[in-house]
């Protein structure tokens, strides 16, 4: 019986539950929702969600509220320069990968430092990093066409490359394994557990606790900046406002995908599941044509009732 | 000289004020009929919302805590208030029974999120940035589009001028006048305290769940001042008001010398450091930079400003 | 008349641990009633469990001869009871003024704050202390200004501002010197003469005869013995401590340490809390820190490891010198720390038995990549050396016993071959098992050559194990025992001497 709860609130289990749960309501609903291509298309937005929140589970994991707020702003940065890059033209996705991901691991190093050197709380310094980046965004874009996606970037999104699926999701398989041998098989990935665990014992066995902060919130704005060639990838052109609408669910995907909040816990996999799972409810709230209200809703009770679950501070009297 | 930095670094709002007076020079310059009536009125209008709002934050800074959903609690007062004034016919008693119902929002909010942080012993800033989404939902929910306008009593009565000084000025005073009746009471040192040092509080016998409240509470009751102001000034409803002032008032908060920390601090600072963040804007906006760029150089103000506060109250 | 406070037969268990088995204590009206023990004999459970802090499970507690409860502080302050908090009483970012009234803030019309007289009574308090040459801070000044010693008088003010009848100064006059305890005596005799009384918990027996009319002594949780301090010396109170087990209870070693270079030697290391203390450590010596909890023991093995830096002072490890600025510099040094406060310093909450092991090789040997398998034996034999108790390497660390847990972080150590091991009271709180597995192992390890400084707060443990033993007071070294010292009369009477 024990066993049996134990195992039935496992994070992972739990989402992977509500990924069933989800896709035979919306078959329920609206007949067709869990066919292959659907699926397939699903799967295409999870991966997209699921590439940011691997940045977002890496700043979280590391402890001391980590969070990063700034990866929406970030997303739009990377599609932008990304579009401008390439502005259609194949030979320009390197250089736009290569622009998009630098630029963005830099402002998140920036972040960083903030976080840690001046000891700004992270959800403070992500969120004003995000005004200073929408601000950018505006100078950049201010008469130039914001670009367009390269013809080979656009099928790698969207078209099937291999065994019908197409090269993103091939790509976000790769990005798992890549997590999993970072978290599981460094020392960097050890220490990121350490450290959000017990930020003391992880200084007193001599990690340089501040160092690796930082780099992480640079990974977590490398990873959105990446994302954002991905999103203009999706979406064939970029607009200054296209991150935005993942920064709420690059938190809350981590979140139910098993990661406390409070750090030093949880893996991508359950990130990866996370992801789908909330994909999956967008899409069946859309299914449910439920507004925007509604939704943001769910999103906001969902957030509260896994803070419940995993996000509690410590009581003072011992 | 370390003595003139020890006695500035007792009192930030000092520099906070001197820079404030730096900037209404540079604003008056640039914009020589500054000094009007007129001019310093819609100046003042503007500034309000932030105003009101970054006094309330202050109180959950102050007690260690913060509160990011402000932004939302004042949409959801816009349209609560709006709705009410319509549903009740808006007479001279509707507009009544609106303010009613939006103050009673606004602390009802303000309550909810001190419940579930200082109770239910909630991480601050996740948990306010997940009610400010709930509360956005509601204001949505309430009122789907912008629009709805509010009777023109509302409005005239909020553009005029009793007694011969704007009601804006008068709105301010009051602000002021609580602030300082706050400011004079055992609560402020018992905040200080939870937010300085919670254990220190602790052992005090200070009841600090009940202060942390009170706390968040009144953050709500200004983010609704704010949001009348804001209705008088708009004069419909918009569900989606005051996005950008969570982060405003936490700007002006630091920038006015309250410690994001806690334990230090005061709201006559938050005010200082919401009208210096309102002149900065002045100050772009008169100097003729390109519009484009406006956006980045406040955003990059408001983190440097961040960056700066949190760095000075640390070495404090 | 009935004594102002009579405590009779109060016990109190912690879990398994019996802090108190029979605590008595009365105090009369305007009496200073001194309070002695070593560490662990219940002098501190025995005031908590006055002041409210703690609750006692039997026992009875009268005030001017009538029962009450005090279950909490708040109880305990209406009866006119006030206990002095060595520290965290204290709000850094507020006034000095703000702080002693915390709580009970001078209010005037319409319930607003009233500055005058707050101020006014500060100023008559701290007056009280100023009197002979000022105490340098005035009531609007902030705490964060302070210096320790101020901060103390600021605590004592506190105290002082609630008007009790009974205060409980538990080591009020740690952080003060010798002036301001004078002026400190000064205010205690004033109080004495206006009818409050005092306990007195100091670990200064000079002025515990200078100050104190009667002396309780208690043992292992117990009283054993009330004397008028004027009809009693030093000795008979340090011999009623002690109790009869004058003689040392020491294991010999197997192998006796070498005479030859020391392993590691520090010269004048001073910071906050730690007064110019010199020592050299020899390869397989176990080197014991003794005296009373806080006297800058932890401070001193903090200070080696670069978790507190020292402030001044050389170190040389096998006649190298070395910079210790950072846990991580230690770390790759050869040093290895072990604290007794296991959750707060120690474990990895929620992570497997194998991270928990494995953070300290990892730096040490700057691993970039990590193959469990490969490393997984190394950890299982350091484990196995201590007889630890668990079901895997991937069970989650919270899964095994406070001894366990202990295990695992000294095993997380040895298996890093770290050739200096710095014990910080480490056996705190686990059972008496695994305390006899952990004092094997030290031993085996001295033998085989680890050099080992010990701290513990139990006198039993450090007269059982060490070589030598380096007694502190008030972040100095007090005294040196090795020999024929070593016993708990010598380390008693060290521990409550004065430094010169």
């Amino acid at each position: 019986m024990n066993r049996i709860k134990t195992i039935l609130t496992d994070p992972l289990v739990l989402a992977a539950l509500s990924i069933l749960v989800l896709l035979a309501m919306g078959e329920v609903l609206s007949p067709g929702f869990a066919r292959g291509d659907q699926i397939i298309r699903l799967l295409v937005v999870s991966a997209i969600l699921g590439m940011v929140a691997a940045g977002q589970s890496l700043v979280v994991i590391g402890g001391r509220e980590g969070i990063d707020l700034s990866v929406g702003a970030l997303i739009s940065l990377g599609a932008v320069l990304a579009g401008n890059a390439m502005s259609g033209n194949d030979g320009g996705i390197l250089p736009a990968i290569l622009v998009a991901g630098g630029v963005t691991f830099v402002i998140g190093l920036i972040n960083g430092l903030g976080v840690t050197l001046l000891r700004i709380p992270p959800l403070v310094m992500t969120l004003g990093m995000t005004g200073v980046v929408q601000g950018g965004l505006i100078v950049l874009s201010r008469g130039i066409p914001s670009g367009n996606a390269a013809p080979s970037l656009m099928g790698f999104v969207n078209r099937p490359l291999l065994l019908g699926l197409p090269g993103v999701l091939f790509l976000w398989a790769l990005l798992g394994l890549g997590m999993w041998f970072l978290l599981r098989r460094t020392q960097l990935g050890y220490a990121i557990y350490a450290m959000g665990s017990n930020e003391r014992a992880a200084v007193l066995t001599g990690l340089p606790v501040r160092l690796i902060r930082t780099l992480l919130y640079g990974l977590s704005g490398l990873l959105a900046g990446v994302t954002g060639v991905v999103v203009i990838g999706y979406t064939g052109n970029s607009f200054v406002s296209v991150g935005d609408q993942y920064v709420l669910p690059s938190v809350i995907a981590v979140v139910i995908g098993g990661i406390s909040l409070a750090g030093g816990s949880g893996n991508y996999f359950g990130v990866m599941l996370g992801a789908i799972a909330l994909t999956l409810l967008q899409s069946v709230l859309t299914t449910l044509q439920l507004e925007f209200w509604g939704r943001q809703l769910i999103f906001g009770a969902v957030l509260l009732l896994l803070m419940l679950l995993y996000g509690r501070t410590k009581q003072l009297r011992v | 000289m370390s003595a003139v930095a020890g006695f500035l670094r007792s009192r930030l709002w000092l520099v906070t004020l001197s820079a404030l007076m730096a900037l209404f020079v540079v604003n008056w310059i640039l914009q020589p009929n500054l000094v009007t009536p007129n001019v310093l009125k819609s100046n003042l209008s503007v500034f309000l919302p932030v105003i009101l709002v970054a006094i309330g934050q202050t109180y959950v800074v102050l007690g260690g805590d913060i509160d990011l959903s402000v932004g939302s609690i004042v949409a959801l007062v816009n349209v609560v208030t709006v709705s009410v004034i319509a549903a009740l016919g808006g007479g001279a008693g509707g507009v009544l029974g609106g303010i009613a119902a939006g103050l009673v929002v606004g602390i009802a909010c303000g309550l909810l999120n001190g419940a579930l942080v200082a109770l239910l012993r909630f991480q601050a800033i996740v948990t306010t940035f997940a009610t400010g989404i709930i509360f956005g939902g509601l204001a949505l929910m309430v009122l789907p589009t912008a629009g709805l306008p509010v009777p023109a009593e509302y409005w005239r009565t909020y553009g005029s001028s009793p007694l011969g000084l704007p009601v804006v000025l008068w709105v301010l005073i009051a602000a002021l006048v609580i602030v300082a009746v706050i400011a004079g009471r055992p609560f402020i040192k018992h905040l200080a305290a939870a937010g300085g040092q919670r254990a220190a509080a602790f052992q005090t016998g200070l009841k600090l769940a009940q202060i942390r409240i009170l706390a968040y509470a009144l953050c709500g009751l200004f983010a609704a001042f704010a949001s009348l102001c804001l209705t008088g000034e708009t004069a419909s409803g918009d569900p989606l008001m005051g996005r950008t002032l969570a982060l405003a008032s936490i700007s002006a908060v630091v920038l006015g010398g309250t410690a994001l920390a806690g334990g230090s601090g005061s709201a006559f600072g938050s005010v200082l450091g919401a009208l210096v963040l309102g002149m900065i804007g002045n100050v772009i906006f008169f100097a003729g930079l390109p519009f484009d760029y406006q956006t980045l150089i406040q955003g990059l103000i408001t983190l440097l400003a961040l960056a700066g506060g949190v760095l000075v109250a640390r070495r404090n | 008349m009935p004594p102002v406070l009579e405590a009779t037969g109060i016990a109190k268990h912690f879990g398994a641990v019996v802090a108190l088995s029979n605590g008595s204590l009365s105090v009369g009206k305007g009496e200073v009633h001194a309070l002695l023990g070593a560490n662990g004999s219940g002098k501190s459970t025995l005031c908590k469990i006055i002041a409210g802090t703690v609750a006692r499970d039997t026992g009875s507690l009268r005030l001017d001869g009538s029962e009450v409860s005090l279950r909490t502080p708040r109880e305990a302050e209406a009866r006119g009871i006030a206990l002095f908090y060595q520290e965290l009483s204290l709000v850094p970012q507020l006034s000095v003024a703000d702080n002693i009234f915390l709580g009970h803030e001078r209010t005037g019309a319409g319930g607003f704050l009233d500055a005058r007289q707050l101020r006014a009574d500060t100023d008559r308090l701290i007056a009280r202390f100023a009197s002979v040459a000022g105490t340098g801070f005035t009531a609007d000044a902030p705490v964060s200004g302070l210096a320790p010693d101020q901060r103390q008088i600021v605590e004592i003010l506190k105290v002082l501002a609630r008007k009790p009848r009974l205060i409980i100064f538990d080591e009020a006059t740690a952080a003060l010197d010798r002036r301001q305890v004078e002026l400190f005596f000064a205010i205690l005799r004033e109080l004495k003469a206006e009818g409050v009384s005092t306990i007195f918990i100091s670990h200064r027996m000079d002025e515990i005869f200078e100050i104190a009319d009667r002396i309780t002594v208690m043992r292992n949780g117990a009283t054993v013995a009330s004397f008028a301090s004027s009809e009693t010396d030093r000795d008979a109170v340090v011999r009623s401590m002690v109790g009869d087990v004058g003689i040392r209870d020491r294991v010999e070693r197997a192998v006796p340490p070498s005479s030859g270079a020391p392993r590691l030697k520090l010269k004048g290391a001073s910071s906050r809390r730690v007064r110019d203390v010199s020592l050299t450590l020899r390869p397989g010596e176990i080197l014991g820190l003794g005296g009373l909890q806080g006297q800058g023991q932890s401070a001193l093995l903090q200070g080696l490891f670069g978790a507190l830096p020292f402030a001044s002072g050389t170190l040389e490890i096998d006649g190298r010198p070395v910079s210790i600025r950072k846990p991580a510099d230690a770390v790759r040094t050869g040093l290895a720390y072990v604290s007794g406060d296991r959750g707060r310093d120690a474990a990895l909450h929620g992570r497997s038995i194998f991270e928990n092991i494995g953070s300290a090789t990892m730096v040490r040997e700057k691993l970039a990549l990590v193959w469990p398998r490969h490393l997984r034996p190394r950890f299982e034999a350091a484990a196995a050396a201590l007889n630890t108790k668990y079901a895997g390497m991937e069970a989650p660390i919270g899964s095994l016993s406070g001894g366990n847990q202990q295990k695992i972080f000294i095993a997380r150590w040895l298996a890093t071959d770290a050739p200096v091991l710095l014990l910080d009271d480490p056996t705190k709180g686990i059972d008496l098992a695994a305390k006899a597995d952990f004092f094997a192992l030290v031993r085996n390890l001295a033998d085989k050559g680890t050099s080992i400084i010990f701290y513990a707060s139990e006198d039993a443990e450090l007269l059982s194990l060490c070589d030598r033993i380096l007694v502190f007071n008030s972040g100095a070294v007090s005294a040196e025992l090795a020999g024929a010292s070593l016993d708990s009369f010598h380390l008693t009477n060290a521990a409550y001497g004065e430094v010169a």
